[in-house]
């Protein structure tokens, strides 16, 4: 079934890929040599636009126009202004596959974007034949750095480190005795459940095995009766939002009070909205947010986006704005907007970015950024009142 | 894998099954009467859906729940389901009466598409996930160990009696016999005196109001609705329909309740990444051994 949807999905969005383009293929192709010479750097955006994570992909775009514009308003990158080309990936494999070749022979000079993990690895080798810069702003699972690719940068840091803040939150904070892992299948989700049980591994938890419920499963009845006659202590859903709000009412309404406790994906405030009451207490491990940070570099960016785009930036945004970045800085150190010299200045960059230090390790990974647990309180995430 | 939770899984299947029962019933009927596997069908359930969070938002003050009013919106939207099912069977598939069924399929792929992106371009509707305007409370009764509430009981009850009236108007009243006679012979019905374009509408507004019936329920109980939700349960109230014995009402009823029991029996047995495989396996070997389905005796009545 979940083949057939993912299928499906593909399929219906590749016809419509196929639509758009035949619609956007003429004036994009008209325009390419005015653009040119008019001093434009073109940077492809591939980012969910329709399906489940539309949400999330559209806060992502957004902190990459407000990143883009204020590069623009102060000269833009070597005289190039930034126009960003956005392609929809549906969260989708066939789907971002057509949307990085589409970009591609567009003539992108790099990418910037990206949020489910398994849309963005099959794009992976499609970018590096194109030799162009491949920023991920959200999708950060490990396998994405292990394809050997030398043009992936991961904004987000990826899923060891997140693993392991979950482990020293389930050892240290909770005292978990008995852990139920749950992902939904997809490769970001996967990997921070079994790199999470492998933290685990030779820990006061007993980590129970990993339920992988399809991500067309609305209903957990089922997966709470195993959680209920495994006399879980703690639960750790490691999939995406909407899920994670089905999950944790039906768990409360099947009258489990146990900890919930969510990866990054589950971050949004959609998850509060749905969840409703059943939303409070629980708690997300996530990389540090804008809305967590302080200083006057987090402020001007939540009253840009404000002013922009009428509402506070999502978890999200400030990594598709530190992503845009990244590739300016990028590209200035390297004086030239040629992508294989801005590619070789990624590798020697540092700077302070709104989520922190960005400088990445050799094969991509983000080298700076710190997890933290987050708790729904009262309608809102605060910082969890103990750390671990 | 543990048998612990078989007790627990079968109640929580029959949760499950009970939003596929509804919806292979009208996924039946239609194929009853048309020969047509409806695949824009799990689509009026999520349109009616829509209809319903509408609703009921726009009368609901905060988030405490007025079952008054979730009442007279069910009832609303199941009708709204069924205008919707008429509407398409007026609009595209009676001007396609006479072409080839694989025609058929591929308009009823078309109305799918059609009605999902219509919804996802709707402002107030549009892409994300929505919650529900009103939350059931969980008050309910323990059961071995376990605890349910008087809302998933009432979702059962409620989408029996539905089925329940269904298969007495089919099978038990004048209307019924008409339905079932367009189903075996059209032509012989016409020549009956029977006006068969209304008895394919009202089988049509049928299959949509059960559909829009699971809607409500479905949204109230897991909380939250998107343009998707109809793809997969109505994939799965499909495959419930042709586990029963695809084209009579009963066989869809046992079908719905029969997989539901399935998934939830083999998430407890072997994980959620077998429920699938363990429900599906369970299809071909049904339909290998019984190649009508469980019901599928009754074929010469199909509705």
């Amino acid at each position: 079934m979940t083949i057939a949807l993912s299928a499906r999905r593909g399929g219906i969005a590749a016809l419509v890929a196929a639509a758009t383009w035949g619609l956007a293929s003429a004036p994009a192709h008209a325009a390419s040599p005015r653009a040119q010479a008019s001093g434009t750097y073109l940077v492809g955006v591939s980012e969910p636009m329709t399906g489940a994570e539309a949400q999330a992909g559209t806060e992502i775009y957004d902190g990459e126009l407000l990143a883009a514009q204020r590069i623009n308003a102060t000269g833009g990158v070597l005289g190039h202004k930034i126009v960003l080309k956005e392609e929809d990936d549906a969260c989708d494999p066939q789907t971002s596959v057509n949307a990085a070749n589409k970009l591609v022979s567009l003539g992108v000079k790099a990418m910037v974007g990206g949020y489910c993990s398994s849309a963005a690895q099959p794009a992976e080798p499609i970018y590096a034949r194109a030799g162009i810069p491949n920023i991920q702003a959200a999708a950060n699972s490990t396998t994405l750095t292990q394809g050997g690719y030398h043009n992936v940068f991961l904004i987000d840091p990826g899923g060891n480190l997140q693993a392991k803040e979950a482990g020293s939150f389930f050892t240290k904070v909770l005292k978990t005795k008995r852990l139920v892992i749950a992902d939904d299948q997809s490769t970001y989700a996967v990997n921070v459940a079994q790199l999470t049980a492998a933290a685990l591994k030779h820990t006061s938890v007993n980590v129970l095995p990993i339920q992988a419920v399809p991500d067309t499963t609305q209903d957990f009845t089922a997966v709470i009766n195993t959680v209920r006659s495994d006399n879980a202590g703690a639960v750790y859903w490691t999939g995406y939002f909407a899920q994670a709000a089905e999950f944790v009412r039906q768990l409360r309404a099947a009258g489990l009070h146990i900890p919930f406790v969510t990866a990054d994906g589950s971050v949004d405030p959609t998850f509060i909205k749905d969840a409703g009451a059943a939303a409070q207490g629980t708690y997300a491990t996530i990389s540090v947010l804008s809305a967590f940070l302080t200083g006057p570099a987090a402020r001007s960016f939540d009253a840009g986006y404000l002013k922009e785009f009428h509402s506070a930036p999502g978890p999200y945004s400030a990594y598709g704005y530190d992503g845009v970045f990244a590739l300016a800085n990028a590209a200035k150190k390297a004086h030239s907007l040629v992508p294989a010299r801005v590619i070789a200045a990624l590798h020697h960059l540092k700077f302070q970015g709104l989520t922190g230090a960005v400088s990445f390790a050799p094969n991509g990974a983000r080298v700076g950024a710190h997890f933290v647990v987050l708790q729904v309180h009262n309608g809102t995430y605060r910082l969890a009142p103990l750390q671990p | 894998m543990s048998w612990n939770t078989v007790g627990p899984d079968v109640v929580a299947g029959l949760f499950l099954g009970a939003f596929f029962a509804l919806i292979a019933v009208g996924y039946s009927m239609v194929y009853g009467i048309l020969r047509l596997i409806n695949f824009a069908h799990g689509d009026f359930y999520m349109a009616a859906a829509f209809v319903s969070y509408s609703i009921l938002g726009a009368v609901t003050l905060g988030t405490r729940i007025n079952w008054g009013n979730v009442v007279w919106v069910g009832i609303v939207t199941m009708a709204a389901g069924g205008v919707l099912a008429v509407a398409v069977e007026r609009l595209v598939y009676r001007p396609m009466r006479r072409a080839a069924v694989l025609s058929l399929m591929i308009a009823a792929l078309g109305v799918s598409q059609i009605l999902e992106n219509g919804v996802l371009n709707i402002p107030a509707w549009g892409s994300n996930y929505l919650p529900f305007p009103v939350t059931p409370p969980t008050t309910g009764f323990d059961l071995a160990g376990v605890h349910y509430t008087w809302t998933q009981l009432g979702i059962v009850v409620i989408a029996l009696v539905l089925i329940v009236v269904t298969y007495f108007v089919v099978n038990h009243t004048m209307l019924g016999t008409a339905m079932r006679a367009v189903a075996q012979d059209r032509a012989a019905a016409t020549l009956m005196g029977i006006n068969t374009d209304r008895i394919i509408s009202l089988v049509f507004f049928i299959g949509g109001a059960l559909a829009g019936a699971a809607a409500v329920m479905a949204s109230l109980y897991y909380g939250q609705i998107n343009y998707l939700m109809g793809f997969s349960i109505g994939l799965q109230a499909f495959t419930a329909a042709v586990l029963g014995g695809i084209g009579n009402v009963a066989g869809a009823a046992v079908g719905g309740l029969l997989l539901g029991i399935l998934e939830s029996v083999g998430t407890g047995l072997f994980g959620p990444q077998w429920a699938l495989l363990f429900a599906f396996g369970a299809l071909v070997l049904t339909l290998w051994l019984r190649p009508s389905g469980l019901l599928g005796e009754r074929i010469g009545q199909r509705v």
